[in-house]
């Protein structure tokens, strides 16, 4: 019997989807433990405080961290980067997966983790997820398409080309580079295959609003750092694990009770920590 | 803020704010000035019940007991008008799944788990800070549910407004519709959103009757296991009162007796105060630490603060459990200093709960909010007499026995019933010669029309377990929903089907109809997805009940909710009633809102209201009769008098059990109720969520004027699309009338009854249907 997969998702007052999050990790065989941010810092009792580097996966959940009165994931990321920056730059360094979902993404940009275009975590946010063109929360179905080559650990057993559905909701999901330097920016992301989901039509065509919520640079929806393993996406997999959560699941001959499309991503980061053992 | 009658009040020399005040040798009038000023909005004949109380103890009263009185006997907290109503036609519902009453009604899910539910108002404080006050009502419903013990699993939120076009004369200081709605949802969706439950369900009304007096319901679910639901009470000497969430401030004074008045001009100058503050981020940790506490067993009791503040909350807590309480205000973390303490004791405060607990737990449950920093503070406990103390800066400012404080007088006010317009000749409008036109019209009415520009702003899916959306259809289509499912627990495909019933036009025409609708209307959204209704909650809006014609609508629509939920057997373990929804300018539409929940047995065998299948056959269930008074088109065109629709219980049991038994079999590919705007819109909805077309004759149906086919609002019908192919099962098991009128296919609704009266194209239908709101409110 092999070591459990370990699984921190981390969270603190705000952080709403670590409940759903957890659950898909543990759907696919992994030990999920939902750990609060002042465990990790030791500021707790003594039986309940953890370290980062005995845990095999690190998944930041969505939702309005602190509020996210100021940017959304600034002050998660504050927090993160002035206790724990060390701790966290050696973990993504080991090559062990890191997953930031809608808010978690906005937490890895903020961290500098993300999109990662000079080293592993930059000092300074190299982009922002911006206020949706729509100036609107929207909370709507997503198609993506998969577009990494396969160095991403979370989609390897998704096909490039592949479409999938993955619900998203929020207010501020709008990549956006540095404007002076987009285009060059834009171009390393494609050539070093960090591109992951890219937002779609039903007919499959990379889509502006409302198939794409928030207006994204080059309908960019999910980024990876060159290692593929950190992956950031403003749409929830977690929200449709099962097919009986697709919005349209009762239209569908497909087995209300088998997978949902956004199972990949778990199984994936799963199963290469397995088969790094 | 007090304005000291000098001679009635005598300032204590202590180092704080507070008074004993002479209603010993008061007279009438200067009972009531007390009342004024103080803003304890009680009667005379109370007031004298409060000066006999403290002859007898040969005492004046402090400020603080006064005011404790004046929230208690507030008609919100005590329901001094309602509750004979509610006894007679209500409270009387029993029902073996009924596992508790308390804040929130808790009732069995399967054998190892109970679901919480609960609505409630917060009109008042949205009509003057429709942000705050609609972020507070979610705030408050939320630990309504919470404190049962239920972590919070999905958010309904009835809202209704006048026109967003209005161009009328408001009531003085009344703000316009348009703002409001605009206000009321971001407020839901800032505050839902960040705590994390997900909003699934509700609607939105639309009448000049709600200019000026809107309405803001708020509805919550929960669920929990069996053995940790938890009482709203002590459990007895050895128990001691923790505080726990927000700091208590000078936010939220006066709540409730603000809530038990009718709003005027001066409201918002006079009131503002009276609106809480919320903070979504002080909730979702508070909810996280409650239910953690919870199920670790270190709690005996938990209840919300919510009206009334500590001052409700303790003495409520204590009785519950044939006990008192002393209580240290010293104790109680402020937001700002120098809070007299009468201040404190009845500030609405938010995101507060309190916990009774014994006192060897109290370090482990600190340690639990230490983690989410949440302050959890010791401020009191309970002790074997039925009375509450209250000290401050060692001094005791309140004694009162609790059966006095608490048990508030009670009414029987005069009630007078108007006639039913059924005795009124009805007066059938002029419609346009193409019936295809008043059809696109009734699309368009906000009232029909799709509400996406707000379901996109509220997070519906967080958590996780939302199975059937609140909009159906083909992906990126969103036609509308008729119930909405939630999966609450990993391992079992169990699941609560969650719909809302209410029409005011029926209830302002019928009372008793009009009450009667609201348990249809929940009851048979909730059977279009496959749920057999189980248990309502109501959240009763009405005038100023000191009239006796506001009254009586209140007293007939209770009855008639109360008729139809005895008959079908449905619990209704929770409730509220808001009264006083009128300004100068008259009473709001009376509004009986029922929020009711299913349970459905297998989430797998769910039905959406999109059309699904070329070639599969349409039937109507239900009896189809002339019943147009209050209905959606005589409202768009002027139609007077009839009759608006009654229900037969037995009917509506018959065909639900029916429609269950053939979804259960797997007999029907897509339903949908008929409401608002009758077949015809109804059929047009399914078209637009399925981007199918139909081919309908209607001449299979009862005999009536093809206007009456098409836009009649009868209750407890449906319209089903079952596959060709078992069509002989369905009608071997559809044992509830029903009739085959059409057939789906093409891109063009058409619908004949000798003549054709309806042919359109579905892609019109669904501009006319899915445009407006997104156009009004950008």
């Amino acid at each position: 019997m092999s070591r459990d997969v370990r699984v921190c998702v981390l969270r603190i007052e705000g952080t709403n989807c670590e409940e759903e999050t957890a659950r898909a990790f543990r759907e696919v065989g992994a030990s999920p433990e939902k750990v609060h941010l002042k465990q990790l810092l030791h500021q707790c009792p003594k039986d309940m405080a953890r370290d980062l580097s005995s845990y095999d996966i690190l998944a930041l959940p969505g939702g309005f961290s602190a509020g996210d009165y100021v940017r959304a994931g600034a002050i998660f990321a504050a927090r993160l980067r002035s206790a724990l920056s060390k701790e966290l730059e050696e973990f993504v360094r080991s090559g062990r997966p890191v997953i930031g979902i809608c808010n978690g993404f906005q937490i890895l940009v903020e961290l500098g983790l993300l999109p990662s275009l000079e080293g592993v975590m930059s000092v300074q946010p190299e982009a922002a997820l911006y206020v949706n063109d729509s100036a609107r929360f929207e909370c709507i179905p997503t198609l993506l398409k998969h577009e990494n080559e396969g160095s991403c650990l979370f989609t390897r057993t998704l096909p490039k080309g592949k479409v999938v559905m993955f619900p998203c909701a929020h207010a501020e999901g709008k990549l956006m580079l540095p404007q002076e330097r987009e285009p060059a920016l834009l171009k390393r992301l494609e050539d070093r295959g960090q591109v992951v989901f890219r937002y779609v039509d039903p007919q499959g065509r990379y889509a502006g609003y409302p198939w794409s919520p928030n207006g994204s640079i080059s309908s960019i929806a999910g980024v990876c750092n060159p290692a593929g393993n950190v992956l950031g996406l403003m749409p929830h997999p977690e929200r449709v694990f099962h097919r009986y959560t697709h919005p349209d699941w009762t239209r569908s001959a497909l087995d209300p009770s088998g997978d949902g499309d956004g199972r990949a991503i778990f199984q994936s980061s799963v199963e290469h920590v397995r088969s790094q053992r | 803020m007090i304005m000291p009658l000098d001679h009635l009040m005598s300032r204590r020399p202590v180092p704080f704010e507070l008074f004993d005040i002479d209603i010993l040798s008061a007279g009438d009038a200067e009972l009531m000035e007390l009342s004024t000023k103080l803003g304890l909005n009680l009667s005379v004949d109370e007031m004298r019940m409060i000066q006999r109380y403290f002859a007898q103890r040969m005492r004046r009263p402090t400020d603080v007991e006064l005011q404790s009185i004046g929230q208690a006997w507030s008609e919100h907290c005590c329901y001094k008008s309602s509750k004979k109503f509610l006894r007679d036609h209500i409270f009387g519902l029993s029902h073996p799944d009924v596992l508790a009453k308390g804040d929130a009604g808790v009732m069995a899910f399967d054998k190892d788990h109970a679901y919480a539910l609960r609505i409630e108002s917060h009109n008042h404080p949205s009509a003057i800070e429709p942000y705050g006050g609609a972020a507070t009502g979610i705030g408050g419903i939320v630990r309504d549910v919470l404190c049962m013990g239920a972590q919070p699993i999905a958010l309904v939120d009835p809202l209704f407004f006048g026109p967003l076009d209005f161009a009328g004369e408001l009531p003085a200081g009344a703000k316009h519709p348009k703002y409001l709605m605009g206000g009321v949802v971001a407020g839901i969706r800032d505050y839902g959103n960040r705590i994390g439950i997900p909003t699934i369900a509700g609607g939105i009304w639309f009448d000049e009757r709600y200019a000026g007096n809107c309405l803001v319901n708020v509805g919550c679910i929960g669920i929990a296991k069996r053995s940790e639901v938890v009482r709203n009470a002590v459990r007895g000497t050895g128990d001691v009162l923790i505080l726990v969430g927000g700091r208590t401030g000078r936010d939220g004074i006066h709540g409730v007796t603000f809530a038990s008045a009718e709003l005027h001009e001066k409201s918002e100058e006079e009131s503002r105060g009276a609106v809480q503050l919320g903070d979504p981020i002080m909730k979702e940790p508070l909810i996280h630490a409650c239910l953690e506490v919870n199920s670790k067993g270190l709690i005996h009791g938990m209840k919300d603060l919510g009206g009334g503040g500590l001052s409700c909350v303790v003495g409520e807590m204590a009785l519950s459990g044939d006990c008192g309480a002393v209580v240290d205000l010293d104790k109680v973390p402020l937001k700002e200093e120098g809070l007299a303490p009468w201040e404190i004791w009845v500030s609405e405060s938010q995101e507060r709960m309190m916990l009774a607990a014994p006192e060897r737990n109290v370090r482990r449950i600190l340690d639990v909010f230490e983690l989410w920093d949440v302050p959890a503070t010791v401020i009191g406990k309970v002790i074997k007499e039925q009375v509450v103390r209250l000290s401050f800066h060692g001094v005791q400012v309140f004694e009162m026995d609790l059966d006095f404080l608490t048990k508030g007088p009670e009414y029987c006010r005069p009630t007078c019933v108007q006639e039913p317009p059924a005795l009124i000749q009805e007066e059938f409008p002029q419609l346009p010669r193409e019936l295809t036109s008043a059809l696109l019209r009734l699309l368009s009415d906000h009232n029909i029309a799709s509400k996406e520009w707000v379901v996109r702003y509220y997070d519906h899916e967080v958590r996780g377990n939302t199975v059937i959306k609140p909009l159906h259809g083909k992906l990126g289509l969103r036609g509308p929903g008729d119930a909405t499912v939630i999966k609450p627990l990993d391992d079992s495909f169990r699941g609560l089907a969650i719909a809302v019933g209410v029409n005011p036009w029926f209830t302002s025409l019928d009372a008793y109809r009009g009450g009667q609708a609201s348990v249809d209307e929940a009851c048979r959204n909730i059977a279009s997805v496959g749920g057999v209704p189980h248990s309502l909650t109501d959240c009763l809006n009405f005038g100023n009940p000191e009239k006796p014609e506001r009254l009586g609508e209140f007293r007939e629509a209770v009855r008639g909710i109360g008729d139809v939920a005895a008959a079908l057997g449905l619990a209704c373990p929770s409730g509220n009633v808001s009264f006083y929804n009128e300004t100068a300018k008259g009473a709001c539409l009376p509004t009986a809102t029922v929020l009711g929940v299913g349970i459905v047995n297998d989430i797998r065998k769910c039905v959406t209201t999109d059309l699904k299948q070329e070639g599969d056959a349409l039937y109507l269930v239900g009896d189809t009769r002339q019943e147009m008074a209050g209905s959606a088109l005589f409202r768009a065109f002027g139609g007077r008098g009839g009759d608006v629709p009654g229900v037969v219980p037995a009917a509506l049991s018959l065909s639900m059990g029916c429609l269950q038994e053939c979804m259960e079999r797997q007999l029907v590919r897509a339903c949908h109720d008929l409401s608002d705007g009758g077949l015809a819109v109804a059929l047009a909805e399914m078209c637009i969520g399925g981007d199918a077309g139909v081919n309908a004759d209607l001449s299979g149906m009862a005999k009536l004027p093809s206007a009456v086919k098409l836009f009649s609002e009868s209750h407890s019908r449906w319209l089903v699309e079952v596959p060709r192919d078992k069509e002989n099962e369905w009608l071997q098991r559809m044992r509830a009338p029903s009739c085959r009128i059409g057939t789906v296919g093409g891109e063009m609704l058409v619908i004949e009854d000798k003549d054709v009266l309806v042919d359109v194209e579905v892609k019109e239908l669904r501009r006319a249907w899915s445009e407006p709101l997104w156009k009004v409110m950008g």
